[in-house]
């Protein structure tokens, strides 16, 4: 897989003022202005508005994950609390419901992955040898979009009531007939920014830990971490984009009375479930594997030894990322799926516990193997492997039909699933702990790790071990038997402890890194990958050097040298020979100074645009909220409403645009190892992989139809349509949408070709037929708004069946794509007048990849809503 | 053939192809044979969607990772629908 290739221009934009070792350039990093003329230091506010570092977005996160690990802590003590004494009156009914289902989405969504995603950002550059992710701006987009997703959830609550239906939002409870309150749309309206916030991310990865790896870094070589990171984004990717049909298609049902999710719909409950599950399933992998893969460096670190059998670890986690997607029927074991599908998805389940097996093996065989140091973050890694196994063991009971049909909707599955995620956290905190000095330049305080991991340990299991002997307690209730009071009191015990050891750690962190003793390079004995060969904390731009894996160990060669792709080490070579895969010991190089001609243009890093855009993705949707069956209520809160919509969308469009212009140069390598998509550029390849969890969203919503259909009857189908719904419509919108694609490609031929009028008429041409797509659209969906007939006397509205529904609101969503790719082609028009694209047309190829698939997402509309 | 040339001639190629595919409506096979008619018209997108996703989005002459790319989402989308509609029969 090794392919180092040389592609696009250069990486080097550094200033030209050389350094003499990566610890100077830190401490000059925190007194004054980066190098960078427009990037504030880090003691300035500003900066943190305007960075798009990933070593600033990565402490970001970690810092803003932290928040909400405190808030939904502290609704899990209001629960425990309510749990004292059976039928507890410390919250009332609707308090409660709104409690339980907070305190599970926001630990989910808004504590587990973002607080891994935050040491992944800070470290995951550091070890493939990259200079920041591939797309700084949309990094910093991604964050931004996170936490005005939380703040968004938190002015739920002040909206009525928040969301109260259980953090997996089943239908029909997630409906308004049954949770009427403003503030729960809100909060699917924030999950969906958050899934927005995701996807982006997940693109950003895995273009960089694809294409920007350092020459020499092969996929076998990957540090563990680096590998469970990758392997976590693919499965969010696809993941998450069947979450975000499921959130749109609720949304719709409850801004504008679509009735996918109706009591009275059929398959309604179930599509919801099918939908959730098969994001939940692989969900429970995305919040474990960035753990797992913590856990595995952690090991390696301290027992001084290479993760036994690890190319087997490797393959045991790339099966169970496709694996994930086939198990997610075993949640809906009481459903009324047929038994020849529960009993499929049964083997599926236990299937994926196998590999699993090997993974657990192969760490407690490391240990065995090894020399253990019992330093905090091992116990933690250590720790969480045997929560772990606690977790899956009791969870192959849930995979079993007979079992679940015990189980489901108990204690048991409560206490299992705490195992296993809550395991995950007890890894992250190992995380924490072991990058904690390569993050801040400071060592933690020992002796606080061990009194927080004795805390934290002994907390978790008085907390969920109880919950098995209590596990006849129906879930999200907060009556039980009497008998279960003792184990219910241990539990609130447990809480309230485990409560403690995060105050603990987080004191830990919060004193050391004021007072911390200073950590050089390299603070563990036996650290093996890249991160831990600069300086603590590491210098803007990471390395004084391109780091190459080319002679088998990790170098760093000069700058120059690099874009002419000879294997030259310079004075940044380190003192000993290291391996990418934890093969042996890692020191931090002496010196680290690199030639740098003084004409290099250097990285930008500043841009306050994704602020701006996540701010204003913020109003958009909390003015959204407001929406009911279709339209504002009347009334000063409306007008709110719609004033706020308005206004956010408008800023909206200001901060894209403002965006696109602005002068910005991200990170490109010239030689690094890009497999599987060496010739490809970073652009591209970032387009196709959205393009690809597009691929989905649009799948799961056609999935959607199809299933709703079959529910029905395929063939008993048309009765729900009026008469006026006839093919010529939708025929004449295929011809123009082929036509608009063709003009795109002869936009590109004519880029080509350097002619600058040609360019310009062929976006005309596109903008006009999209335009006449729309209006087509817009005249046959008001003609069908309107028909009377006997059987639809009222009109065919989004409201009137389920066929109108799935009608109007996938061909609408296909509708906000073309509008989408018309704001862009007006935005192209205006720089192709300009004279843009004739020297480089690989924007219009960019763009042509969108319209093309928007035109092939239509070629299955057409004939399913028109034709069939 | 220049591309353009080709580009032309997919261009009339999916053009046609969408006639035909409203055509097996307009002649009644729905009604006389529809699981035949359905299987047709389907085909026929496919056959469109390829021939984009081929040439318009240039995915002939890329490197194979982005086609299985594409094929594993495509994949994904069917494994959900296929699964999720048989869970019901």
């Amino acid at each position: 897989m090794s392919n180092a290739d040389a592609d696009g221009p250069d990486d080097t934009r550094t200033e030209g003022t050389p350094r003499a070792d990566g610890a100077g350039a830190v401490a000059g990093e925190l007194a004054e202005p980066d190098h960078d003329h427009e990037f504030p230091g880090m003691g300035s506010i500003r900066r943190w508005f305007v960075t798009t570092n990933h070593k600033d977005v990565g402490i970001l996160y970690v810092v803003t994950s932290l928040f909400f690990l405190l808030f939904g802590g502290v609704l899990a003590l209001l629960i425990r609390t309510q749990l004292w004494v059976p039928g507890g009156t410390v919250l009332d009914g609707l308090a409660y419901n709104q409690a339980v289902s907070a305190h599970g989405l926001i630990m989910v969504f808004w504590f587990l992955s973002p607080f891994a995603f935050g040491i992944a950002n800070y470290v995951i550059p550091l070890q493939i040898g990259a200079k920041d992710l591939a797309f700084p701006r949309l990094n910093a987009l991604s964050y931004w979009l996170y936490l005005f997703s939380g703040l968004l959830l938190m002015v739920s609550f002040f909206q009525g009531a928040s969301f109260s239906g259980g953090w997996t939002m089943y239908a029909p409870l997630n409906v308004p007939v049954y949770t009427p309150h403003i503030g729960a749309s809100t909060a699917i309206l924030a999950l969906t920014m958050f899934t927005a916030s995701v996807t982006v991310g997940s693109v950003n990865f895995i273009t960089t830990i694809h294409r920007m790896r350092a020459p020499g870094l092969t996929m076998w070589n990957l540090p563990l971490f680096t590998w469970s990171i990758l392997l976590t984004v693919w499965m969010m990717l696809f993941a998450f984009a069947a979450l975000l049909a499921a959130l749109v298609i609720l949304s719709s049902d409850r801004l504008l009375g679509t009735t996918y999710f109706a009591a009275q719909s059929a398959g309604g409950s179930l599509l919801w479930a099918h939908l959730f599950w098969f994001f939940g399933h692989p969900e429970v992998y995305i919040v474990f594997f960035p753990a797992l893969g913590a856990m595995a460096e952690v090991f390696q670190t301290f027992t001084g030894r290479r993760l036994v059998g690890r190319k087997y670890f490797i393959g045991a986690m790339l099966l169970v990322a496709i694996q994930s997607f086939m198990v997610w029927m075993h949640h809906m074991f009481l459903t009324s799926i047929n038994l020849e599908i529960k009993t499929l998805f049964m083997a599926t389940t236990i299937g994926i516990s196998l590999p699993f097996d090997l993974m657990v093996f192969a760490l407690i065989y490391t240990m065995l193997k090894g020399d253990i140091r019992f330093e905090t973050p091992f116990l933690f890694a250590f720790g969480g492997l045997v929560l772990f196994i606690l977790g899956g063991i009791t969870g192959v009971f849930l995979g079993a039909v007979v079992l679940d049909y015990e189980f489901r909707g108990t204690y048991w599955v409560v206490a299992h699933f705490h195992y296993v995620m809550v395991g995950g956290v007890t890894g992250l905190i190992a995380a924490i702990y072991y990058w904690f000095p390569k993050m801040t330049g400071k060592l933690y305080d020992e002796f606080l790790g061990k009194v927080n991991f004795v805390l934290y340990f002994v907390g978790f299991n008085l907390l969920y071990f109880p919950m098995f002997l209590a596990w006849e307690t129906p879930r999200r209730v907060f009556d039980y038997r009497p008998e279960y009071i003792p184990w219910h009191r241990l539990s609130t015990v447990g809480a309230f402890l485990l409560g403690l050891s995060f105050l603990v750690l987080i004191y830990n962190l919060y004193i050391s890194y004021l007072d911390g003793a200073d950590a050089d390079g390299n603070p563990w004995k036996y650290a093996t990958t890249a991160e831990w060969a600069v300086p603590s904390p590491p210098p803007l731009e990471n390395f004084d050097g391109l780091p190459s894996y080319e002679d088998g160990n990790l170098t760093f060669r000069s700058e120059s040298a690099g874009r002419g792709g000879e294997a030259a080490a310079d004075g940044g070579r380190t003192d000993t020979p290291r391996s990418a895969d934890g093969g042996a010991v890692v020191t931090a190089p002496e010196t680290g100074v690199v030639a740098k001609t003084s004409h290099e243009e250097h990285a930008s890093h500043a841009s306050i645009w994704p602020f701006v855009a996540g701010a204003a993705s913020f109003v958009v949707l909390v003015g959204l909220s407001g929406l009911q069956q279709g339209s504002f209520p009347s009334g000063a809160a409306g007008g709110f409403y719609a004033g706020t919509t308005l206004v956010g969308g408008g800023l909206l469009l200001y901060g894209f645009v403002r965006m696109a212009a602005e002068r910005f140069h991200g990170p490109t390598m010239a030689m690094a190892e890009r497999w599987p998509f060496a010739g490809v550029d970073n652009m591209k390849t970032g387009m196709w992989v959205f393009l690809a969890s597009d691929v989905v969203l649009f799948g799961a919503f056609i999935g959607s139809y199809v299933f709703i259909r079959v529910a029905e009857g395929w063939t008993n189908w048309h009765h729900l349509i009026p008469a006026d719904h006839v093919v010529l419509p939708g025929l004449i919108n295929t011809y123009l949408l082929l036509t608009s694609s063709f003009a795109v490609v002869l936009a590109l031929v004519f880029a080509e070709r350097n002619n600058r009028l040609g360019v310009v008429a062929s976006l005309i041409a596109t903008v006009g037929l999209g335009v006449g797509f729309l209006i087509n659209k817009a005249l046959e969906w008001n003609h069908l708004f309107h028909v009377h007939s006997e059987a639809f006397p009222n009109g065919w509205e989004l409201s009137t069946n389920v066929a109108s529904s799935t009608f109007y609101l996938t061909t609408g969503l296909h509708g906000a794509h073309v509008t989408v790719g018309l704001i862009i082609a007006l935005y192209m028009i205006v720089r192709a007048w300009n004279g843009a694209y004739l020297d480089d047309e690989a924007p219009i190829e960019q763009f042509g990849l969108y319209w093309h698939f928007v035109d092939i997402v239509w070629l299955f509309l057409f004939p399913l809503f028109y034709i069939l | 053939m220049s591309r353009l040339k080709l580009y032309t001639a997919m261009y009339i190629v999916l053009f046609v192809l969408a006639t035909v595919q409203a055509l097996v409506e307009m002649t009644g096979m729905l009604e006389t044979a529809y699981w035949t008619a359905f299987g047709i018209i389907m085909v026929l997108s496919f056959l469109k969607a390829l021939a984009v996703a081929g040439y318009y989005q240039h995915l002939r002459w890329e490197p194979r990772s982005l086609t299985v790319l594409m094929t594993l989402a495509l994949l994904a989308a069917l494994a959900l629908t296929g699964a999720a509609s048989y869970s019901i029969l």
